[in-house]
């Protein structure tokens, strides 16, 4: 009788003493569908950091020690199940912060529910300026991002391609039915054309295409200097392969839909060469204890949705820790101030919430390897 | 609104297109691919009436779900006209492509925002909304599927010919259940849109078509209850096994096989969960259990 | 003018892989009457059993081709005995047939991204025979792959085989009259089962050749079936249940097709597919070279 008391006793007193507080963290992303790679990739590294966090006993928020638990949901890619997730998130899983939404089409429809539930959310790699601002210039509360934006980004590789490779000529091959790439290929437009240069093509395909050599023979036609891409890695691969096929030999040039592993197996010896815009240099010292360790506990490459949603985590986890609490509403407050740097360059969050001349790096595809070229900062 | 009051909402809407679904695929025997087409119509028709147009509150809602379920109406008129005298599998690959052209004319309309999407559309769909619009639509239903146009319908969908033969204008059956599975999608489309607050013609696509299908399969071909049923039922169960979200589909495809194979009346056995159906339900069990007693006793009547 | 000659030369390519795939579905449909939607999962199924043959199994070339052939047209025959032919004994209407296959499309699909996964696999080039290695030919400005060479070839002797099996052999008479009519040729002595057996094999077999070469020619995945709905339009374009039908409607859609693209946009193309597909449709159903369908009573 005595030793039952006492267990009980004990274990009582272990439970309270172990019952320490939790923050609980929420990220939704296509864990199904086409993008999956990347969704996947996203849970498993703020998966990863949470463990990493609690094996030093938790984050220091403010004088106390807090476990961090990640609450992650699958929105199949699709708008409407986002919206489904988000209030799942906020009103079942009562998180505090939400990190993740890797695609801008699923970023945009929670962005009323985050504003109005006050819950913020730091989107890893939605480059669409409306996740932040709105058609009438209102800027979403609640709604942050770690990544540049695809204004910026196209000015980016425009300035590459006209001032630092000197190409007069470009052509664009998008596809049609994705915002990121037509509005990517929208913004290079028109800083190219602004350097002076011209575009003599502007052909498209539509998504799940396998084809490209219809559009492709009207951009061999139209005899370019450099051929932009701003499309996914898959399309891109198959685009290179049957351009050199076609005669086509041009330099390519690309945004950050071109960065992953699969990007120079898929294509093979047609990308040698070839340029692209990304967020960082993956291969880089900042990024290298990260991918290490990614490497290890998962056995393959982080893609680049790993070091984006890190830097969105950090950045709620650096918030909480200025703002000293661990409130959704003192994490919001936080954010607005953001001002640190991550594994993908420097992150200072500005008016429109994004981040402010964040550096975009010119990679080069050199056999199997994608090596840093130059990497530059907008005013 | 929160998460379960937004799980039912999703319920009511999809159990209004599946509604009339069920009456152009349960009742009629067509089979459509392209409904998510329909849908699409009615959630961007009643977006530009509830937002662009600059309407009192009160009326703009109101008025765009009419305006959705009008428009994707009329559109069924005039794909009817083609292809409903067509074979079965001729509808069935035309709805298809209807399905895919709607969404790629949308995706290149700029004036509705094309393939980036509408954002910021207004929050009009209420939970109260919903149930009483779906009240409506089971009422409507009910009342066609057991009116005489209703039993036009099956009849079609038994034996065409014979259908025609007794006097039945099969054309304009056809017709009547297509329009009005259009309109039904078209109303759910429209709240749709003002529940999400943001469209993209890939909301609408194959996919979204599909789902439709299965839950009126699931349901079980013919019968209202086992329609609404089976949109419950399949709305809400991937909610509960998130973690099986990648064999959903699998399970899925094969549980549409078995139930063709073997239970094509689906969960509810072609049975309606009303009074005069569980009384049927009850009359046959007291024959049956009547005619094994008179079995059984003829049997030791004759051993005896 | 070199423009021209190139997208007629990328039109012809993408059409012989249209009317391998074609052609088995329209096989299929003389026979059955029916549209078997689960074909597009069987050209990826085909698809995928060359890759794994080649590349996991190490086999030679031709005899991963052979593998990805008899293997699809065993998934056909499964497919047929376990799913239709319940529902055939059974006289289900015809909507059950449909709904099955597009029950059976959706399982085979996620079957294959819920165990393979998702990502796109490509041929790795140094596997493929010697002569589908090199560069492309090229006369002047004009750009020939040499997939796409061996991808008509592969397809026009394939279609003359059929033919000739179906015009001049026995069997073949057998599959023709099961078409015409089956109760009387089940009278006449031809079981229709074995004939069934056998077009779905067929058809099969054809949509795995289908699958490695236009796994080949772009990358293996398992959304493939979706690109067979263009294979559904040209059958239908050409002439549902007629072979020369498929082949010429695939031929001449995919022409189509790419000139749309090349001379005025691609984004209309595939709604001028459709188009076409709805106009054929109200016009002469039958196809360009169809029977005329009979009433289904």
């Amino acid at each position: 009788m005595k030793k039952t008391l006492c267990s009980i006793l004990l274990s009582t007193v272990a439970l309270s003493l172990s019952a320490q507080s939790t923050v609980k963290i929420g990220w939704f992303g296509p864990e199904t569908g086409d993008s999956a790679l990347w969704g996947q990739a996203e849970l498993a590294t703020v998966k990863m950091m949470a463990e990493d966090y609690n094996a030093k006993g938790g984050i220091a928020v403010g004088g106390k020690k807090y476990k961090v638990e990640i609450v992650g949901y699958d929105d199949k890619g699709d708008s409407v199940e986002a919206v489904n997730v988000v209030k799942r998130l906020i009103y079942q899983d009562k998180v505090v912060a939400i990190v993740g939404a890797q695609g801008s089409g699923e970023a945009i429809p929670v962005a009323p529910l985050v504003n109005e539930a006050k819950i913020p959310l730091v989107a890893s790699t939605a480059t669409n300026p409306k996740v932040t601002v709105n058609d009438n210039g209102s800027i979403n509360a609640f709604v942050f991002r770690a990544c540049f934006t695809d204004p910026y980004q196209g000015k980016v590789a425009a300035f590459f391609a006209s001032q630092k490779l000197k190409k007069q000529k470009a052509a664009i091959l998008m596809t049609i039915d994705d915002p990121y790439s037509t509005g990517l290929s929208q913004y290079f437009k028109e800083s190219f054309e602004k350097l002076g240069g011209k575009v003599v093509a502007e052909v498209s395909y539509t998504s799940g295409e396998k084809d490209f050599r219809a559009p492709l023979t009207k951009i061999k036609a139209a005899n370019p200097d450099i051929i932009f891409i701003p499309a996914y890695y898959n399309d891109v691969a198959l685009a290179a392969k049957q351009a050199r096929e076609l005669g086509i030999h041009q330099l390519l040039l690309g945004g950050d839909g071109w960065p992953s592993d699969n990007l120079i197996s898929l294509a093979g010896k047609s990308l040698e060469g070839c340029l692209f815009i990304n967020h960082l240099d993956m291969d880089g010292p900042e990024a290298k204890p990260m991918r290490d360790e990614y490497k290890k506990k998962y056995g393959k490459n982080a893609e680049l949705n790993s070091y984006m949603v890190y830097d969105a985590l950090s950045m709620v986890v650096d918030a909480m820790q200025r703002a000293k609490s661990v409130e959704p509403a003192a994490i919001q407050k936080a954010l607005t101030t953001t001002n640190f740097k991550g594994v993908t360059g420097n992150i200072r969050i500005g008016k429109n919430h994004d981040p402010e001349g964040k550096e975009a790096w010119l990679i080069k595809i050199v056999g199997p390897d994608m090596k840093f070229q130059e990497k530059f900062a907008a005013k | 609104m929160d998460y379960i009051q937004g799980i039912a909402v999703l319920i009511g809407i999809n159990l209004i297109a599946v509604l009339g679904l069920s009456i152009l695929t349960g009742f009629t025997g067509l089979f459509s691919f392209g409904h998510g087409g329909f849908m699409a119509i009615g959630a961007y028709v009643s977006a530009i009436v509830s937002s662009r147009l600059d309407l009192p509150h009160p009326i703009a809602f109101p008025l765009a779900i009419l305006a959705g379920a009008l428009s994707a109406a009329l559109i069924s008129v005039f794909i009817g006209k083609l292809t409903l005298n067509l074979k079965g599998d001729y509808f069935c690959i035309a709805t298809m492509g209807f399905g895919e052209a709607v969404r790629i004319i949308l995706n290149n309309v700029n004036y509705v925002g094309g393939a980036r999407g509408w954002a910021n559309l207004p929050q009009f769909t209420t939970w109260w909304i919903v149930l009483g619009l779906c009240i409506v639509c089971v009422v409507v239903t009910w009342n066609l599927i057991n009116s005489r146009q209703g039993r036009n319908l099956v009849a079609v969908r038994e034996e065409e010919l014979a259908a025609q033969m007794a006097g039945v204008d099969v054309f304009r059956s056809k017709m009547v259940a297509l329009i009005v599975s259009a309109a039904l999608a078209g109303i759910a489309g429209a709240l749709m849109a003002n529940y999400i607050q943001f469209l993209r013609p890939t909301m609408f696509n194959m996919a979204k078509s599909t789902d439709l299908t299965i839950m009126v399969i699931f349901g079980g071909l013919g019968s209202i209850s086992g329609t609404i049923a089976g949109t419950i039922l399949l709305v809400s169960l991937p909610e509960v096994f998130r973690n099986f979200a990648q064999w959903r589909l699998v399970i899925y495809g094969l549980a549409v096989i078995v139930i063709m194979v073997g239970r094509p009346q689906g969960i509810m056995g072609g049975v309606e969960l009303t009074p005069s159906g569980i009384r049927k339900i009850f009359a046959a069990r007291r024959a049956k259990a009547k005619l094994d007693a008179e079995l059984k006793a003829a049997e030791q009547g004759e051993v005896a | 003018m070199d423009q021209f000659l190139q997208q007629l030369v990328n039109g012809l390519s993408i059409g012989s892989i249209y009317a391998l795939m074609a052609v088995g579905y329209s096989l299929v449909y003389s026979i059955m009457n029916f549209s078997n939607f689960a074909h597009g999962s069987v050209i990826m199924l085909g698809a995928y059993f060359g890759f794994f043959a080649l590349t996991s199994f190490g086999m030679p070339f031709t005899v991963a081709f052979f593998v990805a052939f008899f293997g699809s047209a065993a998934v056909a025959v499964l497919l047929e005995r376990l799913a239709y032919k319940p529902l055939r004994d059974r006289r289900a209407p015809f909507l059950y047939f449909i709904i099955t296959a597009m029950g059976a499309s959706i399982f085979i699909d996620n079957s294959v991204i819920a165990t393979i996964g998702p990502t796109p696999k490509t041929f790795p080039t140094d596997l493929l025979p010697a002569f589908l290695q090199g560069d492309p030919l090229e006369w002047g400005a004009l750009s020939v792959g040499r997939i796409d060479i061996a991808i008509f070839v592969v397809a026009v002797i394939s279609l003359a085989l059929l033919i000739l099996f179906i015009d001049f052999t026995k069997l073949g008479k057998a599959i023709q009259a099961t078409a015409y009519n089956m109760k009387a040729s089940a009278l006449m002595g031809i079981n229709p089962n074995f004939v069934i057996i056998l077009v779905f094999a067929i058809g099969g077999g054809l949509a795995g050749i289908a699958g490695v070469l236009y796994g080949m020619k772009y990358q293996v995945f398992p959304q493939m079936s979706a690109i067979t709905l263009k294979s559904f339009i040209a059958a239908v374009f050409g002439g549902l249940g007629s072979l020369q039908g498929a082949l010429l409607g695939s031929l001449l859609l995919a022409l189509i097709e790419t000139f749309v693209s090349g001379y005025l946009s691609t984004q209309y193309r595939d709604l001028f597919a459709f188009l076409i597909l709805i106009a054929m449709l109200v016009v002469r159903p039958s196809g360009i070279m169809g029977k005329v369908a009979e009433d289904k009573a």
